[in-house]
């Protein structure tokens, strides 16, 4: 089995299948983090579809020092700013609200799950730059790279967004022991 | 991991994400449709790099045409040793410009006269004493 610098080195040589292979293993990822980030899955996908297209088209000019991956979601995130853009230009006009993809794709289980707290808790950019951390186990510094924001800001998000879901989490814990008290 | 951070990785765990097989073919069919834009990494010559080559070329030549020069001059012949001189270039080159021959100074004939009188009124205060010391003894 290749390993991931094998394939990018090939893919810059113009091999189609080591692409196609990258493609595989990073579609499932990039899916999953932009359904956090898009609203609608017609978003999703189109995002997802342009990402791989212009990794494809500009491979030639990714620079090895970074991680392929904080490449990847770098495209990502423009592509999805960019959708999201477009769509906010089209609801102005009037649409039907769309139903949140993110949502959709939750397994259902006995308590929120934690990204929808964090998504309505957060900034948009926070929620990307906690995601990258512990979905993703992105260092701090390429967390920034990827979102194009300098080191401090990531260090100072991350430690922001933790203590919000962590004051919301306590909260919620201690609404969930008092209804148990008087229950 | 603390426990909040386990917790965000299950819940990421939790959000499906499988691709439909609409999707694939059409990020598949996609590709194929599109051509790398430029295979070659791009080369950014930076104005420090363009300015060594030209300081270095630059050397080159002038030490190339010193080389030149020093070669040229003993291709015409091996360089005589001209015998040190220890008057400077610069003063021989003044004294060539003024008559260094100039007519002696006749200092004597003044000195020789003055020294006359001083012997004469030395010899006429000496008389002088002698007879006044007659007078008194």
């Amino acid at each position: 089995m290749a390993t991931e610098e094998q394939l990018i080195a090939s893919a810059k040589e113009g091999s189609d299948s080591a692409f196609s292979e990258l493609v595989e293993r990073y579609q499932k990822r990039l899916f999953r983090f932009l359904l956090t980030r898009c609203r609608s899955q017609a978003d999703v996908e189109d995002a997802i579809q342009d990402t791989f297209v212009n990794a494809y088209r500009y491979i030639g000019s990714y620079n090895p020092r970074w991680s392929f991956s904080t490449w990847l979601y770098r495209i990502a995130l423009r592509n999805a700013a960019k959708n999201s853009q477009r769509v906010e230009e089209i609801d102005a006009d009037s649409s039907p609200t769309p139903t949140d993809p993110l949502e959709a794709c939750i397994v259902a289980s006995e308590r929120e799950n934690l990204w929808l707290t964090a998504r309505r808790l957060l900034s948009t950019d926070a929620y990307s730059a906690m995601w990258l951390r512990y979905a993703e186990d992105m260092s701090v510094k390429d967390i920034a790279r990827s979102l194009g924001k300098p080191m401090s800001w990531t260090k100072v998000t991350l430690m922001r967004s933790r203590r919000r879901l962590s004051t919301e989490l306590s909260g919620e814990q201690e609404a969930a022991a008092s209804g148990e008290a008087y229950g | 991991m603390d426990k909040m951070e386990r917790q965000l990785r299950e819940d990421a765990g939790r959000i499906k994400a499988d691709l439909s097989p609409e999707l694939q073919e059409r990020i598949r069919a996609s590709l194929e449709s599109t051509r790398p834009a430029d295979q070659t990494p791009r080369k950014t010559q930076t104005p420090g790099t363009t300015l060594w080559w030209a300081s270095s070329l630059t050397g080159l030549a002038a030490a190339a045409l010193v080389i030149l020069l020093i070669n040229w001059n003993s291709a015409n012949g091996p360089i005589e040793d001209e015998p040190v001189s220890a008057t400077p270039g610069a003063a021989l080159s003044i004294q060539s410009n003024f008559p260094l021959i100039v007519e002696t100074a006749e200092w004597a004939t003044p000195l020789e006269e003055e020294l006359k009188n001083l012997q004469s009124d030395l010899e006429k205060a000496r008389e002088n004493v002698e007879r006044d010391l007659r007078i008194s003894f």
